[in-house]
């Protein structure tokens, strides 16, 4: 005995290719909601992670540094702000920091790099906390440097990889001139580290002439603290001014927030355009088979039989691209991932778009929902046809 | 007045934006191909008579696998080396045009030099003779003078053939290569490691393009 979904399934075959523009206006529309709701997740995953491998939650800085740190990639380590390192010991005071690292950052400008020039970055670090304060950094290569005052370096995975640096090879600091031995590579991370350069502090202060100053101290602080309290007591110390890895983490998502927004309105757009052409197809479908469901119900079709009919046919096409759509949303991840970068005013490592099956779920029966409701009217007048009017073909269409 | 921060949350916003900029800046940095920095200004300055060019993107291993790979590293007398000169290292090729005749290219390598990665880039005509000399980037007290003129124009002239016999590793020659002369002799290093780039490039191109079928192209920028 043939079945209503057999019905349904068959009916939406006798309009192929309007069956399939539909089909397509929901898979679109279905795409772009998974993708966005997947960019949510992801984008927000990417963040923390990123932020988690800062290794600190706090940095305190040179009032202005900030700034200075943003030009300095752009036209050299010019312009700095510096603390005394003895700041150290009055932060190492307060209660809810573990541990704490300074690092003093630097550039040079390379004329060399490109036909107009570049700049070179360094940070100046202390291995021992430093790593103490990143144990997830791992070795490709060699390791830290074995002297605080030595002339050695350890480079990010990427910057190794545009320098073409090996272990036991030797890096050159423009302008001042000043060789290091490059002693070990760092695997790839997704963040800054990978293309920083890495030398013992007391080298960098050196070199730059900064005997006892530093740019940054990173603040990891003890599990479960008060953050904000600590951040209270330290903006007393003079000429500082705290960072949290929250506020960052903050200003990010409220830097990014217009363009989902935006992202959003359209994903709404695309919906709202897909019901109407769902509720369109079905529709003008009814119209086409009147007569024919005016003799369904003349051999004993019930207004609710036909309902059901037309609604499982709204129902179907919604199904299949409501899939289709999750199946672009999961094979174009990757370029929608690139046109969000290019979007973006900041994009963490890693990918952005992260789709799971909870999500693939949660969007399958959202649209399915979607579907029922554009069902619901087609499928009414489909019920309430007259047998006798519409086999006349005389119903007020 | 000490004023905290906290209290220009304006400023605050800025500061944390710009703060990120320095400290996500991980994006600069990208795959290890040899790409002209600013391709509509360099070809323009390179190549005066172009008005356009198409951009080629391939591989060792697109071209032709380990077999082509083996054929480098043999022409280059010298196996490849470091994750810069690997079978999937991508290579970018710059046709250049005047308006719509093909009028030579432009092909860019890198090469590990003494202090850090250099990119060689060398504009040739169709049938393959240089025509202009270019190192991109390099790290050397002396970058300075292989990156000059002077020492760029002894290039000009020479083909595969006159390199052919150019040893890699012992960095010597006879004929128009033995007459180059390195205008830094205390950066004899990254002096072989040009000239190591610059055969290195003249096979790929002859190995690419010169000697073998035309490779897909996507239009790039015009002038």
């Amino acid at each position: 005995m043939i079945t209503i979904f057999q019905v349904a399934y068959k009916n939406l075959f006798r309009k192929k290719v309007r069956s399939l523009l539909t089909m397509v206006g929901i898979a679109l529309s279905a795409w772009v909601l998974v993708s966005l709701l997947g960019f949510n997740r992801g984008y927000e995953t990417s963040l923390n992670r990123d932020i988690d491998n800062m290794g600190f939650q706090l940095m305190i800085m040179a009032k202005g540094c900030p700034y200075e740190a943003a030009t300095l990639m752009l036209k050299g380590g010019t312009g700095l702000r510096y603390m005394d390192e003895s700041i150290m010991k009055d932060i190492m005071k307060e209660s809810e920091v573990e541990k704490i690292t300074p690092i003093l950052m630097s550039a040079v400008f390379d004329p060399n790099k490109g036909a107009n020039g570049g700049i070179a970055g360094y940070f100046g670090v202390e291995p021992k906390s430093f790593a103490e304060m990143k144990p997830f950094l791992k070795f490709r290569q060699g390791k830290w440097f074995t002297d605080t005052n030595s002339h050695e370096a350890v480079m990010g995975f990427e910057a190794a990889e545009l320098e073409q640096r090996e272990v036991g090879d030797m890096i050159l600091m423009p302008e001042k001139n000043v060789q290091f031995k490059v002693v070990g590579i760092l695997d790839r991370t997704g963040t800054q580290d990978d293309g920083t350069v890495f030398v013992p502090l007391n080298t960098l202060q050196k070199i730059f002439n900064r005997p006892n100053e530093i740019t940054t101290i990173g603040i990891k602080l003890k599990k479960g603290v008060d953050s904000g309290h600590l951040e209270e007591k330290l903006y007393k110390l003079p000429d500082v001014q705290i960072v949290s890895l929250a506020q960052v983490k903050d200003t990010i998502m409220k830097l990014i927030s217009t363009a989902k927004v935006m992202v959003l309105s359209i994903a709404i757009i695309a919906i709202m355009i897909a019901m109407v052409g769902v509720v369109n197809t079905i529709l003008t479908s009814v119209w086409e088979r009147f007569q024919e469901i005016g003799i369904l119900k003349t051999i004993g079709a019930m207004p609710w039989d036909v309902f059901k009919l037309i609604w499982m046919e709204t129902l179907m096409l919604c199904a299949i691209g409501g899939v289709l759509g999750i199946i672009f949303a999961l094979t174009l991840s990757r370029i929608t991932d690139i046109v969000m970068r290019r979007i973006l005013p900041y994009a963490p490592g890693g990918g952005l778009v992260l789709i799971d099956l909870k999500l693939i779920v949660i969007t399958l029966i959202g649209i399915l929902c979607i579907g029922l409701l554009s069902g619901i009217y087609p499928a009414w007048r489909a019920g309430r046809i007259r047998p006798l009017e519409a086999i006349r073909g005389e119903a007020g269409r | 007045m000490n004023r905290k921060i906290k209290d220009f949350p304006m400023i605050k916003h800025i500061v944390l934006a710009l703060f990120l900029v320095f400290a996500f800046y991980t994006a600069v940095f990208g795959a290890v191909g040899c790409d002209l920095n600013d391709p509509d200004r360099d070809v323009a300055r390179l190549f005066p008579e172009s008005t356009g060019y198409k951009t080629i993107y391939t591989s060792i291993l697109k071209k032709g696998g380990e077999t082509l790979l083996t054929t480098v590293e043999t022409r280059l007398g010298v196996k490849f080396q470091g994750i810069y000169e690997t079978i999937d290292v991508p290579y970018t090729i710059y046709e250049i045009f005047t308006n719509k005749k093909k009028i030579g290219y432009i092909h860019g390598v890198n090469q590990k030099g003494q202090f850090g990665g250099i990119q060689v880039f060398l504009v040739l005509n169709l049938e393959g003779t240089i025509r202009g000399f270019y190192i991109q980037k390099m790290t050397s007290q002396y970058a300075g003078k292989l990156r000059d003129q002077k020492f760029g124009k002894q290039f000009i002239g020479l083909t595969i053939k006159d390199f052919a016999n150019y040893d890699a590793v012992l960095g010597k020659s006879s004929g128009k290569v033995d007459a180059i002369k390195n205008p830094a002799p205390e950066a004899e290093a990254d002096f072989r490691a040009a000239l190591r780039a610059t055969k290195k490039n003249l096979i790929l191109m002859d190995e690419f393009v010169l000697s073998a079928q035309p490779v897909q192209s996507s239009e790039g920028g015009t002038k």
